[in-house]
């Protein structure tokens, strides 16, 4: 009840108008065929329960094999361990399967998949694939754009294996987690567009909801976020995910994201 | 004989090849759908400039149109537009190309006059395609109704281009 008031409360607040470039969630829209995008990533999350950050990079490389289907493959690089180390990396794919076009709106939906691998401890009930667990993860997105608003939902199945070779899944948690995600994104400036070589400002806001299946412990994040794009071609992202409610066991739920992406354009012909 | 015959097929046919190139398409005006940011614009405008006939391209960001300028004397297939505006992952709204009027008179198996519209003996000619995807789903369910005798049209073969003329 509380995460549809709130779902409705930003809706309102956001009203028409935007982007779907989003910091934490894909919507089913593809980067372009034949591009390749280069994203650096980077969290620093508050450990909850010792002093310090946990940070996580990530380098990631994204290609649009065609206008309906693109790969991205992941670094996953932490400090957790007191310095910087190679934990895992992961694959991804998505594939647009609908799209109802029309001057300056759209309504696309897209599947996709992911499978993770990652070797370090596991110490949280929470099913991460993006950076702390091996796995993988199955889901739908639907997103609309109209004029300056983008709209974006999914849906996913996540399944934690265990953290080879040294770290077991621990029995006493589930291993499945069903996964539902809110975003919302406005074009904020310019209000009407004189070149390229304008910096956009899109203003943004996600849930991120989890809900363990085996025992239906669950989790709902919000993050905000501001992003700048540039030259029509490179984007810097600022975002801060705060927990909402929760009931499962998470050491750093809290914290912020600084990505950068750059997208060569038709790099293949 | 027969060697001459072939030889006179081979000149007849490069003629009539050379006939329908020299014939210009000088410009193709194309809105395209689905996008409302700059850097979605920027994607379309990088996928049209790797077609090698293109020569400039203008963009006006706020209407998502692109005025694509041809190099001289280049045979220009409305599809290879179309292809590269949904590469980028989008769609094309409209199409107009302005051209000369004897690339449709020696194109005429490709190029389908839908309302057998006069030409008026004009040199140059502003047409617009009306085919499925070069038209918004919206307008395309109208004009199927519209032209629905038409039985090329309905046809929605690739290599047809059924046009209206606007200018």
């Amino acid at each position: 009840m509380k995460k549809n008031i709130l779902l409705i409360a930003l809706a309102i607040s956001f009203n028409t108008h935007a982007q779907e470039l989003f910091v934490v969630t894909d919507p089913a829209s593809n980067v372009p065929a034949n591009s390749i995008s280069v994203r650096l990533s980077q969290s620093a999350f508050k450990e909850k329960f010792e002093a310090g950050y946990n940070y996580h990079l990530m380098p990631e490389l994204t290609w649009g094999m065609n206008k309906n289907l693109m790969f991205r493959a992941t670094s996953f690089i932490s400090n957790r361990n007191g310095k910087l180390v190679t934990e895992g990396a992961n694959v991804f794919t998505k594939w647009r399967f609908y799209s109802e076009d029309d001057i300056q709106s759209h309504f696309r939906l897209a599947a996709f998949g992911r499978y993770s691998f990652n070797n370090s401890d596991i110490h949280q009930e929470q099913i991460e694939t993006m950076g702390h667990n091996s796995g993988y993860e199955l889901g739908f997105i639907a997103t609309k754009l109209v004029k300056k608003l983008a709209i974006s939902t999914s849906v996913s199945f996540e399944q934690a294996h265990d953290n080879k070779p040294n770290y077991k899944f621990p029995v006493t948690q589930g291993t499945q987690a069903t996964n539902y995600t809110f975003s919302i994104g406005k074009l904020m400036y310019p209000k009407k567009y004189t070149s390229y070589k304008q910096t956009n400002i899109n203003l943004m806001c996600e849930l991120l909801g989890q809900t363990i299946n085996a025992n239906g412990k669950t989790s709902l994040d919000i993050v905000p976020s501001v992003q700048f794009i540039l030259n029509s071609q490179a984007r810097i992202d600022i975002a801060y995910r705060q927990e909402l409610l929760n009931s499962m066991f998470r050491t750093a739920p809290n914290g912020i994201y600084i990505n950068f992406e750059y997208t060569f354009f038709s790099v293949f012909k | 004989m027969k060697k001459f015959k072939n030889k006179i097929t081979i000149l007849i046919a490069i003629f009539m090849l050379s006939n329908s190139v020299i014939a210009q398409v000088y410009k193709a005006d194309i809105i395209a759908t689905g996008l409302t940011c700059s850097m979605c614009s920027n994607a379309i405008k990088k996928q049209l400039k790797t077609i090698e006939s293109v020569d400039s391209i203008a963009t006006d960001l706020n209407t998502n149109t692109f005025s694509v300028f041809f190099k001289k004397d280049q045979a220009i297939v409305p599809s290879i537009l179309k292809v590269k505006v949904e590469n980028a992952g989008f769609f094309v709204g409209s199409m107009q190309l302005d051209l000369d009027a004897s690339y449709l008179t020696s194109n005429s198996t490709q190029f389908i006059n839908i309302n057998n519209s006069d030409l008026k003996n004009k040199k140059t000619v502003t047409i617009q395609i009306l085919d499925k995807g070069y038209v918004t789903d919206k307008t395309y369910k109208k004009l199927e109704k519209q032209f629905g005798k038409v039985s090329s049209y309905l046809k929605q073969n690739e290599t047809d281009f059924h046009f209206k003329i606007i200018n």
